[in-house]
């Protein structure tokens, strides 16, 4: 059974806001490669994942998507709904299976209006989202597809309770922007080297300190900033 | 340097979008001063004492990378503002902060900028759209650091820093433009030669002259004008 508690950002806030909000909070399962929002259109809910993981993607013209952020049990797919975006630029999609919440655009600008601490929880979170997005702007220009294929299943598995995600190479190639032949002799390399195992379209991580070691220094990067600015996330 | 506050006239959009009594009361707490080029405005993991409403003068975000010279993730100039970490709740910098075009700005204490926010609901709502607009540049970069040709995104970063420098001539050297982009400078020189031949723009000792602006939009990729319909939309 999902607890809306396991996100932590809806996990910090305080038992008064959020049993204003429980009324709003509506479980949802989100199935792999769906997309909770496209880019260009206004969004209607806000999302908090709790065991699913989300992609933040920007699309461009000629429909080559690059990944931006990765959204987990940290955080809440959404944060242009209430800081005056009409539209929202990017599009989201669910990169590894599982539940989550969502909660109506209404009663989360409502919330945020109000001021007090879901104001202050999302002003630092998304501080975090921007360097994060930052990070990987840089990143995509910098690092090959290898250290970048690393610091992203470190991502995804900080997120997650166990360190296997379900994948196919499409969608990984589609997410970091590469073609999918670099991520097949990517992920090629990392098995080979027994960081790795890929099997079934299920990526498992054997050696944890080792892909942080393959990993550009983008992944401490953010992970420490993440650390810093949401505390209330447990370490990994 | 700093000269009288209140004579000066005021050229940064995001201050200009406020009603005039709340603009006023903003500036009274603001100091004018003159920026020096390089000049350092804050430390990745140093405290941020000020925000910095640029009116002429343009400031640099680089992602500190353990690299000699770090890349830039953001831009600011009389369009908006340095300080959105500060808007968010921060103290400490995430990036490193530098001048990039020497010039004027207002300039105020990050503690009374953040009284003036919370006081200040239209200042509140100015700065959150300008994050979103930032955010959303985040993204774009992402894609176009991954997808955009270097004679492309040479082209789209000097309308960028013409824009900010509110002249067809800004000072540049070929290393901080390949070092800005994260692409090697042969490849900056190449495209910055073919722009020269084709009298886009003259380069000569270190500044940069814009001779056809037209031409030179066409040059670059679709960002540039996506990112003028950005501002037009959200802090037009």
């Amino acid at each position: 059974m999902s607890d809306f508690r396991q996100n932590h950002l809806l996990a910090a806030l305080s038992a008064t806001q959020l049993k204003r909000l429980s009324r709003d909070l509506e479980a949802i399962e989100m199935p792999l490669g769906d997309a909770l929002y496209e880019s260009g259109r206004q969004p209607q809910y806000v999302y908090f994942p709790t065991t699913s993981i989300i992609s933040l993607l920007y699309v461009l013209e000629s429909g080559a998507s690059a990944q931006i952020a990765v959204v987990g049990n940290d955080g809440v797919v959404g944060v242009s709904l209430f800081m005056g975006g009409e539209t929202t630029p990017s599009r989201a999609v669910v990169q590894s299976a599982g539940l989550g919440y969502r909660l109506a655009a209404r009663a989360i600008k409502h919330e945020f209006i109000r001021g007090g601490p879901l104001q202050g929880l999302m002003l630092r979170y998304t501080q975090s989202l921007i360097t994060q997005m930052a990070q990987t702007a840089v990143c995509n220009r910098h690092h090959s597809v290898d250290q970048q294929l690393a610091r992203w299943l470190l991502h995804s598995i900080d997120r997650l309770a166990v360190p296997h995600i379900t994948m196919t190479q499409e969608l990984i190639a589609s997410m970091l922007g590469v073609r999918r032949e670099g991520v097949t002799e990517a992920a090629g390399r990392l098995q080979k080297a027994g960081v790795i195992s890929y099997r079934r379209g299920q990526i498992s991580v054997l050696d944890r300190r080792k892909l942080e070691r393959l990993s550009c220094e983008c992944y401490e990067v953010v992970r420490k900033e993440t650390a810093r600015l949401l505390p209330w996330v447990p370490p990994h | 340097m700093e000269e009288s506050a209140r004579s000066a006239p005021i050229r940064n959009q995001l201050l200009e979008r406020l009603p005039r009594a709340r603009r006023v009361q903003v500036i009274a707490r603001c100091e004018r001063v003159q920026l020096v080029n390089m000049e350092s405005i804050a430390e990745a993991g140093g405290e941020m004492r000020n925000v910095y409403f640029p009116t002429g003068s343009s400031i640099s975000m680089l992602v500190p990378m353990g690299e000699s010279l770090p890349p830039e993730v953001r831009l600011a100039g009389s369009e908006g503002f340095y300080g959105i970490s500060v808007a968010l709740g921060m103290t400490i910098s995430p990036v490193h902060v530098r001048v990039q075009e020497p010039g004027s700005a207002w300039r105020i204490g990050s503690a009374a900028f953040r009284r003036e926010l919370a006081r200040t609901p239209t200042l509140r709502d100015c700065v959150n759209r300008y994050i979103f607009v930032i955010m959303t540049q985040l993204m774009r970069n992402a894609g176009c650091n991954r997808f955009h040709s270097v004679p492309q995104r040479v082209a789209r970063r000097l309308l960028m820093m013409a824009d900010r420098a509110h002249s067809a001539t800004f000072h540049l050297t070929h290393e901080s433009l390949a070092n800005v982009l994260g692409v090697r400078r042969v490849g900056v020189t190449e495209a910055a030669s073919a722009l020269q031949r084709h009298r886009l723009i003259e380069y000569s000792r270190g500044s940069v002259t814009v001779l056809d602006r037209p031409g030179l939009e066409r040059a670059s990729c679709a960002c540039y004008r996506d990112d003028i319909a950005l501002y037009r939309r959200y802090l037009g």
